[in-house]
């Protein structure tokens, strides 16, 4: 199996003038970039801000990605150069501590703005989430729950697994599918339930 | 949903489904948001498995790039437009070398208009090439004059004109330069170099003025006579 073959038909397909297929590819990597970019900016919606700039350079790059390198590998040094580009600029551009004494509320809304995403309710948000997986893990059976951390946790490919576990590369296919299965059918409750608007892309 | 589509989903999301499969699938993955709303939550439980913390699990990150993609161009267009960027950065190649060009001609014409402005501009930078007046001595020797065979060899050759310098070739070679490199010089140096030039010229010009007066001189038949009594009086004295 050629890797990187899944991430190049959508951006084959991007480049073909689809953008439907960039929104899988920003799906699928938006938390490693963003996780990428917090290496240099502790803030979480700063952070998430300079993702989504680096998505979109990258979506104005496309047509250049040519494949020679991995998508994510390319699209990791996007990221990373925006990252320092906007360190550098933050720091040039000292921010404007002089408070309108006039309008108070202005300096307190700009405080609120700058830990918006660190609002105790995002933050049960995303501890729910993340228990959920993991208890929805705990629940797998031994077979499907080796498979899924090999694969999500060590990053091994199905080929890797299949030799670490003794069995065929169509079993391990199967295993992690049926893991995620059960996992996501745990996870539809909570978005359905508290994040109703994570069901919609757009 | 079709279990089947799922397992394929499923498998390419891990980079392990057969390239003929993963373009049908991004095909229909681009376009069907209930797939893609699994293809997310497959994303969400990798992330919670890796334990990213500080990474929000439920953020809308990827509706605010597609929100922001939905007012871009389309690549298939940016793509023709990146060609004909393309081309236009060959374009853009030229630019230096037509700028230089440009100052070329303004360096020339500076340089010419200079001379036209400068006194001497309107005379003749050349020697004239009129042929020496001769003069043969009255007993058919010539004094300091090579012997040779020619019929001629008696005859008294008086150089009717100082030799024009021949530094004005390597002056013209000079301006042809300047013009040539004051792409690369700075202003003030090819102002200089054009001062010094324009000076120096005007020498050169003067020097062919006095080479013009020589033969003013020689064309004067009263100084030519003046000239052919003091050879008189030079044989006579002898």
């Amino acid at each position: 199996m050629s890797a990187d073959v899944s991430d190049l038909s959508l951006v084959r397909r991007v480049q073909r003038g689809d953008k439907g297929a960039f929104d899988a590819l920003v799906l699928k990597y938006q938390h490693k970039v963003v996780k990428l970019v917090m290496r240099y900016v502790r803030n979480p919606a700063e952070a998430e801000d300079i993702a989504q700039e680096a998505f979109i350079k990258a979506y104005r790059a496309l047509p250049q990605f040519r494949g020679d390198s991995a998508f994510y590998t390319w699209l990791y040094r996007i990221a990373i150069n925006t990252a320092k580009n906007a360190v550098v600029s933050r720091d040039r551009s000292p921010i404007d501590f002089d408070l309108d004494l006039q309008n108070p509320d202005e300096s307190y809304d700009m405080q609120g703005r700058l830990k918006d995403s660190e609002t105790p309710e995002a933050l049960t948000l995303t501890e729910e989430i993340r228990s959920t997986v993991n208890s929805a893990i705990d629940a797998l059976p031994e077979d499907l729950r080796t498979a899924i951390v090999l694969r999500e946790l060590e990053g091994l490919s199905y080929e890797e697994i299949a030799d670490a576990m003794g069995c065929p590369v169509g079993t391990v296919r199967s295993r992690i599918f049926r893991a995620r299965e059960a996992i996501d059918k745990r996870l539809r409750e909570v978005f359905e339930g508290g994040l109703g608007r994570a069901e919609e892309l757009g | 949903m079709n279990e089947e589509l799922d397992s394929q989903l499923s498998a390419m999301f891990d980079d392990e489904l057969p390239e003929a499969e993963c373009q049908l699938l991004a095909r229909r993955l681009s376009r069907d948001d209930l797939l893609k709303a699994r293809w997310r939550r497959y994303a969400v439980i990798g992330a919670a498995v890796r334990a990213e913390h500080g990474v929000r699990l439920e953020t809308n990150l990827a509706a605010r790039v597609s929100a922001a993609i939905s007012a871009e161009p389309s690549l298939a267009g940016a793509a023709v437009a990146g060609k004909r960027a393309g081309a236009g950065g060959g374009l853009r190649w030229w630019q230096p070398v037509a700028g230089g060009a440009i100052a070329a001609g303004v360096a020339a014409l500076s340089v010419l208009w200079i001379r036209a402005q400068s006194p001497v501009g309107n005379d003749p930078l050349l020697a004239d090439n009129s042929p020496p007046t001769t003069i043969t001595s009255p007993n058919g020797t010539t004094p300091n004059a090579p012997s040779t065979s020619d019929s001629n060899s008696n005859i008294y050759v008086v150089p009717n004109a100082v030799e024009p310098r021949t530094a004005l070739v390597p002056q013209a070679e000079l301006a042809n330069f300047v013009v040539a490199h004051s792409e690369f010089s700075t202003p003030m140096n090819r102002r200089n170099l054009l001062s010094a030039l324009v000076a120096s010229e005007s020498g050169t010009a003067g020097g062919a003025n006095e080479s013009e007066g020589a033969n003013d001189d020689a064309d004067t038949p009263a100084k030519s006579s003046a000239r052919e009594d003091r050879t008189k009086n030079v044989q006579e004295a002898k």
